[in-house]
């Protein structure tokens, strides 16, 4: 279970976020919106350790992210908003050096990138370029580079940006085969497309989380309309 | 597989898949080949290694080397937002900034190699000379300098990458803090002090190298790189940690590792100066099997016993410093392996050691100069203008022989050419030398004299234009009947009173033309076919030049009589047939037994060729044809070899070799390798 407790980061005296707290169980997807600003990168780069925050803890199972930092990344999976991917690489050949990067052993390397690959739709571009590839395309490669080492914790910053409808469609399927094994956390603004498999949607607004929103109440119609709502600043 | 690893394969891959490594890697060849080409053309004539050149021709290069490889280690991997793919990885940083250090490092040592076999083929084909008696070896300890070099710039230049967000910055920033600084800096410093080349020697990192390829290895040179390189990396590791600091809460964090950096900037200033306080220097042997030394170095070298102290008393920053240990210590290996004097050789820097400076300059010793010492008695050389290897050689045979109080007569009274005289026509210059040897110059005037002394070594009758009495010839042939020695140089214009003499022991002149001969100035005669003579073997492959010179042939006195009455003639030197160099020698192959001293007269056809004007405003074998005559006919069977000197940088190459040397190696070599790397990387690129 991911813990997040009173998390407050502050970037050049402009306060981003303000006593942060939510919990996220396992196998349970969360879809954090917010408007541009709003705080949502900063607080995935806090939660994959990538910034220090002013106050505020990470637990995993209880443990401190930060103070543990190398035992937490290894049950991490996180996927920027615009995936930095290697150009001179093939995606087969980038996915097998992140898994060697995050330590797998080497016989599990091959079924690993195999998997994932698979699950994230690039098998059949394995052999080919980064340089080559389209947005979506390179999306799809970080996702699989996210997901490699079935992270028991997945960021996915602005996930369904850049993805095609056929894609987007798919990575309904995608998330909930991960949240078979992770605690997932999925920032964006395709609320409706996120409507479809979220669990729970957390509204961030002038860095705090001004409303936690579960789908399994209401149909997904009626949630999108919840969430508007919210992030309007209205009650929800 | 570690993550050092990992990042070293990534790092190496990433650099090989880039245009700007290929345009960096043929910039630094072209910069390195060029630094070589005009090195090589200043040390023409000097005593430093091949290796020594080439270590501190690629040496100034490696920092802007190291510079645009490590760009891409962080300032490219931050502003393509790659830096925080690495940083979520389960990975600490030092283990990134490691792994990309040594991806740097290894692109700058597998490009040094191939500038190493680049420098090797070109040499040989235009300078093949240089390359003989060069062991391969011998350029492992400038290749391991390098490497440590190497390692120091790709360390600082990683951590100036890490510290600068944009690449171009990162490149302009390291260039100028690792190169043009310090190099600016020292330039300065010479030009407003241009007296502090002496006091402050070389640029440091230039002339450590050179050291290293010498194979003389400072403890704290090593130390210093080694430091400079861990501090670097801890520092890299800093800032990369520091990527997650970017918020206001983390300022007690960057404090922490701001002062944890400042702590190990001033370990590491401690350490070096500790280290170069304590420091040690090893000798590693690199040389060839080769002597590196003339035949008479070697002979000498061979026949002295016992121990020989040699003191360089030159300051450590001194330019002649380097030539000098690296000449004494193969002068030490080189009497070592022929079974020689056990030779010490040891350092005294006026500066620092003091206590034995002022023993030195009580002696009457000079800065500057090297001291041979065997018990009480010593001889210094100076080393001003490089190491005089006849010289220091003159000066273990007066240290280490048996005191010899010999002297060299030359005969006065006849219109000789005098010994004395400094001038063009004079031969100041050459008695200097036969002085350096150990003997001195006697003036000999027969008329006034009952007898040759008996302290002759040998008699040298110089272009005599007047006759010889009937007295002084039959003092001369009383002389060289008890096995006297003497060196005649016939004047070309009329050399009346000796040839009777000559003839009587088998040496007959005549005039002689020399049609088709080389010729340097129309009147005089180049001469390059030597004989197989102890004299002349030496000097094959090389030439002498003699004005208008006169022949020899046997006389009816040579190859007559028998046993120890027998006089052969043997010729020296000749020209288009004519022998214009010849020995006569009375008593050969008598035997030990019969304690018979030979009787050796040495005739040379031309009365001036060892004048002063002749050595000075010619290049040619005539002083070592000179020495190696006092030599034979002293008995000191010891001989100069001529021509190319073992040890000595000669390339071989005039002004357009030189010229095609730098245009092929500089310029259209790094540029067909650009092209080919260029080829390489679009290849791989296409196929990805």
């Amino acid at each position: 279970m991911l813990e997040v407790r009173n998390i407050a980061f502050t970037y050049r005296s402009r306060p981003v976020l303000r006593d942060v707290s939510f919990v996220v169980s396992p196998g349970e997807t969360v879809s954090l919106v917010g408007d541009n600003g709003a705080g949502k990168t900063t607080l995935l780069k806090v939660l994959s350790t990538l910034m220090v925050p002013d106050s505020g803890q990470v637990l995993l199972d209880g443990q401190d992210a930060f103070a543990q930092p190398i035992r937490y990344r290894r049950q991490l999976g996180y996927m920027p908003d615009v995936p930095a991917l290697y150009d001179d690489m093939t995606v087969k050949g980038y996915l097998t050096y992140r898994a060697n990067l995050k330590g797998e052993i080497d016989k599990r390397i091959r079924r690993r990138v195999g998997e994932a690959m698979e699950m994230c739709q690039v098998a059949d571009i394995a052999t080919r370029g980064i340089r080559a590839l389209s947005a979506g395309q390179r999306k799809r490669v970080a996702l699989a580079d996210a997901t490699l080492l079935r992270p028991r914790v997945l960021l996915l910053d602005d996930f369904l940006a850049g993805l095609d409808r056929t894609m987007r469609e798919a990575a309904g399927s995608i998330i909930s085969t991960v949240a078979a094994f992770s605690s997932v956390i999925v920032t964006g603004h395709e609320i409706a497309d996120m409507a479809r498999w979220t669990t729970r949607f957390l509204v961030l607004r002038d860095g705090v989380i001004s409303a936690a929103l579960p789908a399994a109440s209401v149909d997904a119609d009626a949630l999108v309309k919840r969430v508007d709502v919210a992030l309007k600043g209205g009650a929800s | 597989m570690s993550p050092v690893r990992v990042t070293w394969r990534r790092t190496v891959g990433r650099l090989k898949s880039l245009y700007s490594t290929a345009l960096a890697a043929c910039g630094s060849f072209s910069a390195s080949a060029a630094i070589f080409a005009f090195a090589l053309e200043s040390a023409e004539g000097s005593r430093l290694p091949l290796a020594a050149i080439w270590a501190s021709s690629v040496s100034p290069v490696l920092p802007v080397l190291a510079s645009f490889l490590a760009m891409d280690t962080w300032s490219e991997e931050r502003r393509a937002g790659r830096a925080d793919m690495l940083l979520s990885a389960p990975v600490r940083e030092r283990g990134l900034v490691f792994g990309k250090f040594l991806g740097v490092w290894t692109i700058i040592v597998a490009l040094t190699a191939v500038f190493h076999l680049a420098t090797m083929a070109f040499l040989a084909g235009f300078a093949p000379r240089l390359l003989s008696g060069v062991s391969y070896m011998g350029f492992v300890p400038g290749f391991m300098g390098l490497a440590l070099q190497g390692a120091m710039w790709s360390a600082i230049a990683v951590a100036l990458s890490a510290a600068i967000r944009n690449p171009a910055a990162a490149v302009t920033t390291s260039a100028f803090i690792l190169v043009a600084l310090p190099r600016s800096v020292w330039a300065a410093l010479m030009a407003w002090a241009p007296q502090g080349r002496s006091a402050f020697g070389e640029m440091p990192l230039d002339a450590q190298a050179s050291d290293l390829a010498c194979g003389l290895v400072s403890s704290a040179t090593v130390m210093t790189y080694v430091i400079v390189a861990a501090t670097a990396l801890f520092v890299a590791s800093k800032l990369v940690a520091s990527y997650r600091f970017a918020g206001r809460g983390a300022v007690g964090i960057r404090a922490s590792t701001a002062f944890s950096v400042v702590l190990a900037l001033a370990v590491a200033v401690s350490t070096a100066a500790l280290a170069y306080r304590l420091d040690t220097t090893l000798d590693i042997p690199v040389e060839s099997d080769e002597p590196g030394f003339s035949a008479r170095t070697s002979g000498v070298l061979s026949e002295i016993r016992g121990e020989l102290g040699v003191t360089a008393f030159v300051s450590r920053r001194d330019p002649s410093f380097r030539e000098t240990a690296h000449f004494l210590r193969s002068l030490a290996r080189s009497s070592e392996a022929q079974g020689g004097a056990r030779i010490t050789v040891s350092f005294v820097d006026p500066r620092w050691d003091l206590g034995l400076a002022e023993r030195l300059v009580r002696s009457g010793v000079k800065e500057g100069s090297i001291v041979f010492r065997r018990g009480h008695r010593f001889e210094s050389v100076s080393v001003a203008g490089g190491c005089d290897e006849r010289a220091c050689v003159s000066a273990i045979m007066r240290v280490a022989m048996p005191p010899q109080r010999r002297s060299v007569y030359w005969t006065t009274g006849h219109g000789e050419t005098s010994f004395e005289t400094y001038g063009a026509f004079g031969m100041s210059d050459i008695a200097r030398d036969v002085a350096r040897d150990g003997y001195r110059n006697e003036r000999l005037d027969l008329a006034s004299v009952q007898q040759v002394p008996p302290d002759c070594a040998l008699v040298v009758v110089a272009g005599p234009k007047d006759d010889f009495s009937r007295v002084e010839t039959g003092r001369l042939e009383a002389y060289l009947r008890q096995g006297g020695r003497m060196l005649v140089l016939v004047a070309t214009d009329d050399s009346r009173g000796v040839l009777t003499l000559l003839s009587a022991w088998g040496l007959r002149t005549r005039s002689a033309a020399f049609p088709g001969a080389r010729t340097l100035s129309g009147t005089d005669v180049v001469v390059s076919d030597f004989s197989s003579h102890a004299i002349s073997e030496p000097l094959q492959g090389s030439q002498i030049v003699l004005e208008k010179p006169v022949a020899f042939t046997p006389s009816a006195a040579a190859s007559q009589g028998g046993g120890a009455d027998r006089i052969e003639f043997t010729e020296l030197a000749s020209a288009c047939g004519s022998c214009v160099a010849a020995v006569a020698e009375r008593g050969v192959g008598t035997g030990d037994d019969l304690q018979i001293r030979p009787t050796r007269i040495v005739a040379v056809g031309d009365s001036g060729f060892v004048m002063n004007g002749q050595l000075a405003s010619r290049a040619s074998a005539n002083r070592d044809f000179f020495h190696n005559c006092i030599a034979y006919l002293a008995g000191t069977d010891a001989v100069t070899g001529a021509g190319d000197e073992p040890g000595r940088v000669v390339s071989g190459m005039d002004r357009s070799a030189r010229a095609r040397f730098l245009i092929y190696f500089a310029i259209a070599f790094p540029l067909g390798l650009f092209i080919v790397l260029a080829a390489f990387v679009a290849i791989g690129r296409r196929r990805g």
